[in-house]
Protein backbone atom coordinates (compact mmCIF):
# COMPACT_ATOMS: atom_id res chain seq x y z
CA UNK A 1 0.00 0.00 0.00
CA UNK A 2 1.56 2.92 -1.46
CA UNK A 3 -0.18 5.64 -0.19
CA UNK A 4 0.95 8.61 1.63
CA UNK A 5 -0.11 6.82 4.65
CA UNK A 6 3.33 6.82 6.98
CA UNK A 7 2.87 3.06 8.48
CA UNK A 8 6.07 0.98 9.66
CA UNK A 9 5.48 -2.26 9.35
CA UNK A 10 5.97 -4.70 12.82
CA UNK A 11 8.53 -6.62 10.92
CA UNK A 12 10.18 -3.15 10.34
CA UNK A 13 9.81 -1.79 13.76
CA UNK A 14 11.67 -5.55 15.12
CA UNK A 15 14.70 -4.93 12.35
CA UNK A 16 15.12 -1.52 13.33
CA UNK A 17 15.10 -2.75 17.39
CA UNK A 18 16.80 -4.92 16.18
CA UNK A 19 19.74 -2.67 14.85
CA UNK A 20 19.52 -0.39 17.62
CA UNK A 21 21.88 -2.35 20.45
CA UNK A 22 25.55 -2.06 19.84
CA UNK A 23 26.24 -5.90 20.37
CA UNK A 24 23.49 -6.97 17.82
CA UNK A 25 25.17 -4.59 14.82
CA UNK A 26 28.75 -6.15 15.71
CA UNK A 27 27.10 -9.74 15.26
CA UNK A 28 24.99 -8.51 12.19
CA UNK A 29 28.64 -6.90 10.98
CA UNK A 30 30.30 -9.93 11.25
CA UNK A 31 27.72 -12.33 9.39
CA UNK A 32 28.01 -9.81 6.63
CA UNK A 33 30.92 -11.68 5.70
CA UNK A 34 29.68 -15.18 5.88
CA UNK A 35 27.83 -17.64 8.67
CA UNK A 36 29.50 -18.39 12.12
CA UNK A 37 28.55 -20.24 14.94
CA UNK A 38 27.09 -18.80 18.26
CA UNK A 39 30.24 -19.48 20.17
CA UNK A 40 32.67 -17.89 17.64
CA UNK A 41 29.96 -14.46 17.70
CA UNK A 42 29.96 -14.57 21.36
CA UNK A 43 33.85 -15.11 21.72
CA UNK A 44 34.53 -11.12 21.21
CA UNK A 45 31.79 -9.70 24.28
CA UNK A 46 32.09 -9.61 27.90
CA UNK A 47 28.65 -11.59 28.59
CA UNK A 48 27.28 -14.77 29.51
CA UNK A 49 26.00 -17.25 26.82
CA UNK A 50 22.10 -16.94 27.82
CA UNK A 51 22.58 -13.04 27.54
CA UNK A 52 24.16 -13.81 24.06
CA UNK A 53 21.32 -15.74 23.11
CA UNK A 54 19.00 -13.34 23.37
CA UNK A 55 20.32 -10.89 21.42
CA UNK A 56 20.74 -13.95 18.92
CA UNK A 57 16.65 -14.83 19.56
CA UNK A 58 16.39 -11.24 19.00
CA UNK A 59 18.01 -11.28 15.48
CA UNK A 60 15.89 -14.60 14.69
CA UNK A 61 12.57 -13.67 15.27
CA UNK A 62 13.20 -9.81 13.22
CA UNK A 63 14.19 -11.58 10.73
CA UNK A 64 17.50 -10.35 9.82
CA UNK A 65 19.29 -14.35 10.71
CA UNK A 66 18.00 -17.42 10.56
CA UNK A 67 20.18 -20.29 12.71
CA UNK A 68 20.32 -23.96 12.32
CA UNK A 69 21.49 -26.19 14.87
CA UNK A 70 24.14 -29.35 13.54
CA UNK A 71 24.74 -31.68 16.74
CA UNK A 72 26.13 -29.28 19.83
CA UNK A 73 26.87 -25.95 17.24
CA UNK A 74 24.09 -23.68 16.00
CA UNK A 75 25.04 -21.67 12.96
CA UNK A 76 23.99 -18.06 12.23
CA UNK A 77 23.51 -16.76 8.99
CA UNK A 78 22.73 -13.15 8.03
CA UNK A 79 18.88 -13.25 5.99
CA UNK A 80 18.89 -11.30 3.10
CA UNK A 81 15.52 -10.32 2.60
CA UNK A 82 14.87 -9.34 6.00
CA UNK A 83 17.85 -6.23 5.48
CA UNK A 84 16.46 -5.48 2.17
CA UNK A 85 12.98 -5.19 3.25
CA UNK A 86 14.47 -2.36 5.36
CA UNK A 87 15.96 -0.92 2.24
CA UNK A 88 13.03 -1.03 0.25
CA UNK A 89 11.02 0.66 3.02
CA UNK A 90 13.19 3.46 3.05
CA UNK A 91 12.85 3.66 -0.62
CA UNK A 92 8.91 3.36 -0.58
CA UNK A 93 9.50 6.77 1.97
CA UNK A 94 12.02 8.55 0.09
CA UNK A 95 8.73 8.40 -3.17
CA UNK A 96 6.22 9.57 -0.28
CA UNK A 97 8.59 12.48 0.34
CA UNK A 98 9.39 13.27 -3.41
CA UNK A 99 5.66 13.29 -4.29
CA UNK A 100 4.34 14.87 -1.17
CA UNK A 101 7.50 17.91 -2.33
CA UNK A 102 5.87 17.74 -5.91
CA UNK A 103 2.67 18.98 -4.69
CA UNK A 104 3.69 21.29 -2.64
CA UNK A 105 5.69 23.24 -5.70
CA UNK A 106 2.23 22.41 -8.10
CA UNK A 107 0.28 24.05 -5.28
CA UNK A 108 2.34 26.90 -4.51
CA UNK A 109 2.90 27.56 -8.69
CA UNK A 110 -0.64 27.31 -9.29
CA UNK A 111 -1.77 29.27 -6.39
CA UNK A 112 0.71 32.21 -7.92
CA UNK A 113 -0.61 31.99 -11.35
CA UNK A 114 -3.95 32.60 -9.93
CA UNK A 115 -2.79 36.07 -8.12
CA UNK A 116 -0.51 36.96 -10.95
CA UNK A 117 -3.51 36.54 -13.29
CA UNK A 118 -6.03 38.45 -10.58
CA UNK A 119 -3.78 41.86 -10.90
CA UNK A 120 -3.21 41.51 -14.26
CA UNK A 121 -6.68 42.20 -15.03
CA UNK B 1 22.60 19.03 15.70
CA UNK B 2 21.26 15.84 14.03
CA UNK B 3 23.33 13.47 12.15
CA UNK B 4 22.10 12.78 9.30
CA UNK B 5 22.90 9.09 8.18
CA UNK B 6 22.83 8.05 4.21
CA UNK B 7 21.36 4.64 4.95
CA UNK B 8 18.25 5.31 7.25
CA UNK B 9 17.44 8.85 6.84
CA UNK B 10 16.37 10.61 3.54
CA UNK B 11 16.07 13.99 2.03
CA UNK B 12 14.41 15.77 -0.63
CA UNK B 13 14.68 19.18 -2.09
CA UNK B 14 13.15 21.36 -4.39
CA UNK B 15 13.83 24.97 -6.13
CA UNK B 16 10.22 26.43 -5.56
CA UNK B 17 10.17 29.67 -7.86
CA UNK B 18 7.61 31.64 -5.17
CA UNK B 19 8.52 34.06 -2.60
CA UNK B 20 8.98 31.88 0.74
CA UNK B 21 6.11 33.13 2.50
CA UNK B 22 3.90 31.77 -0.23
CA UNK B 23 5.95 28.30 0.17
CA UNK B 24 4.78 29.00 4.29
CA UNK B 25 1.49 29.63 3.68
CA UNK B 26 0.90 26.45 2.01
CA UNK B 27 2.44 24.65 4.80
CA UNK B 28 0.69 26.50 7.95
CA UNK B 29 -2.93 27.59 6.73
CA UNK B 30 -4.61 23.86 7.04
CA UNK B 31 -6.98 24.90 4.25
CA UNK B 32 -3.96 25.09 1.93
CA UNK B 33 -1.83 21.81 3.37
CA UNK B 34 -5.57 20.03 2.81
CA UNK B 35 -5.10 20.65 -1.40
CA UNK B 36 -1.42 19.42 -1.13
CA UNK B 37 -0.60 16.74 1.97
CA UNK B 38 -2.12 13.80 0.33
CA UNK B 39 -2.36 12.27 -3.01
CA UNK B 40 -5.07 12.67 -5.01
CA UNK B 41 -7.88 11.04 -5.74
CA UNK B 42 -7.75 10.92 -1.96
CA UNK B 43 -9.15 13.47 0.43
CA UNK B 44 -7.35 15.12 3.24
CA UNK B 45 -9.15 16.20 6.42
CA UNK B 46 -6.52 18.71 8.55
CA UNK B 47 -8.11 17.90 12.21
CA UNK B 48 -5.18 19.84 13.73
CA UNK B 49 -2.41 22.27 12.42
CA UNK B 50 -1.27 23.67 15.86
CA UNK B 51 2.06 24.97 14.54
CA UNK B 52 4.20 25.99 17.64
CA UNK B 53 6.50 23.22 20.07
CA UNK B 54 4.03 20.60 21.37
CA UNK B 55 1.33 21.16 19.00
CA UNK B 56 -0.51 18.77 17.37
CA UNK B 57 -0.07 18.07 14.15
CA UNK B 58 -3.16 15.66 12.87
CA UNK B 59 -5.01 14.65 9.12
CA UNK B 60 -6.82 11.93 8.05
CA UNK B 61 -7.99 10.85 4.76
CA UNK B 62 -10.45 9.12 2.74
CA UNK B 63 -10.57 7.49 -0.24
CA UNK B 64 -14.09 7.39 -2.72
CA UNK B 65 -16.00 9.65 -0.28
CA UNK B 66 -15.58 6.77 2.36
CA UNK B 67 -14.84 7.31 6.06
CA UNK B 68 -11.54 9.57 7.26
CA UNK B 69 -9.43 7.15 8.34
CA UNK B 70 -6.34 8.30 10.42
CA UNK B 71 -3.07 9.42 8.17
CA UNK B 72 -0.80 11.23 10.67
CA UNK B 73 -0.61 12.00 14.14
CA UNK B 74 2.35 13.53 15.06
CA UNK B 75 3.87 16.67 16.92
CA UNK B 76 5.62 20.02 16.30
CA UNK B 77 8.44 20.16 18.16
CA UNK B 78 9.86 22.97 16.69
CA UNK B 79 8.65 25.71 14.49
CA UNK B 80 10.64 29.05 13.40
CA UNK B 81 8.11 31.19 11.29
CA UNK B 82 9.22 31.31 7.65
CA UNK B 83 12.01 29.51 7.71
CA UNK B 84 12.19 25.55 9.85
CA UNK B 85 8.70 23.38 10.90
CA UNK B 86 10.29 20.13 13.14
CA UNK B 87 7.64 17.50 13.68
CA UNK B 88 7.43 13.80 15.15
CA UNK B 89 5.17 10.97 15.20
CA UNK B 90 7.02 9.47 18.06
CA UNK B 91 4.58 12.10 20.05
CA UNK B 92 1.18 13.27 19.66
CA UNK B 93 -0.18 17.15 20.52
CA UNK B 94 1.27 18.17 23.57
CA UNK B 95 4.30 15.80 23.76
CA UNK B 96 2.51 12.63 24.88
CA UNK B 97 4.35 9.76 23.75
CA UNK B 98 2.83 7.96 20.84
CA UNK B 99 2.05 4.35 20.50
CA UNK B 100 4.48 3.57 17.36
CA UNK B 101 6.44 6.65 15.66
CA UNK B 102 9.35 6.64 13.84
CA UNK B 103 10.44 9.37 12.12
CA UNK B 104 11.19 12.83 12.70
CA UNK B 105 10.57 15.43 9.69
CA UNK B 106 12.41 18.61 9.34
CA UNK B 107 11.01 21.03 7.01
CA UNK B 108 13.42 24.10 5.83
CA UNK B 109 12.84 26.92 3.99
CA UNK B 110 15.47 29.24 2.60
CA UNK B 111 15.60 32.03 0.27
CA UNK B 112 17.28 31.32 -3.70
CA UNK B 113 17.81 33.14 -6.62
CA UNK B 114 14.90 31.58 -7.61
CA UNK B 115 12.40 31.84 -5.22
CA UNK B 116 12.48 28.96 -2.18
CA UNK B 117 14.64 26.39 -1.34
CA UNK B 118 12.57 23.98 -0.17
CA UNK B 119 13.93 21.12 1.94
CA UNK B 120 12.77 18.41 3.83
CA UNK B 121 14.35 15.79 5.92
CA UNK B 122 13.32 12.65 7.02
CA UNK B 123 14.97 11.06 10.14
CA UNK B 124 14.36 7.45 11.13
CA UNK B 125 15.11 5.23 14.26
CA UNK B 126 18.32 4.62 14.16
CA UNK B 127 21.63 4.45 16.83
CA UNK B 128 24.03 3.67 13.62
CA UNK B 129 26.16 7.09 13.53
CA UNK B 130 27.99 6.92 10.56
CA UNK B 131 32.03 8.15 10.25
CA UNK B 132 32.32 8.64 6.81
CA UNK B 133 31.10 6.15 3.61
CA UNK B 134 34.06 2.76 2.75
CA UNK B 135 33.80 0.59 0.50
CA UNK B 136 33.34 -3.09 2.48
CA UNK B 137 34.11 -5.95 0.35
CA UNK B 138 30.66 -7.35 1.65
CA UNK B 139 28.47 -10.29 0.06
CA UNK B 140 26.39 -8.55 -2.70
CA UNK B 141 23.06 -7.49 -2.22
CA UNK B 142 23.52 -7.35 1.89
CA UNK B 143 23.50 -3.84 1.14
CA UNK B 144 23.86 -0.81 2.91
CA UNK B 145 22.49 -1.43 6.42
CA UNK B 146 25.19 -3.74 6.75
CA UNK B 147 28.42 -2.07 5.31
CA UNK B 148 27.05 0.64 7.60
CA UNK B 149 26.91 -1.20 10.55
CA UNK B 150 30.36 -2.87 10.11
CA UNK B 151 31.73 0.63 9.82
CA UNK B 152 29.92 1.75 12.83
CA UNK B 153 31.37 -1.33 14.61
CA UNK B 154 35.00 -0.84 13.17
CA UNK B 155 35.01 2.68 14.24
CA UNK B 156 33.95 1.82 17.76
CA UNK B 157 37.14 -0.98 18.14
Amino acid sequence: MATAAPQMPDDLSSIFLALADPTRRAVIARLGQGPASVSELASPFDMGLPSFMKHIRLLENSGMIRTRKSGRTRTCVIDGPGLSNAERWLAEQRKIWEAQADRLEAFVMLEQEGRNADSDR
Amino acid sequence: MQTVTAELDLEVSRIIKAPRDRVWNAWVDPERLAKWWIPHPLICRVVSLDVRPGGAFVTEMSENDGPFVPHLSACFLDVLPGERIIYTNALTGGWRPAENGFVTAIITLSDHPEGTHYRAQALHKSRADREKHEELGFHDGWGTVVAQLAECVETKT
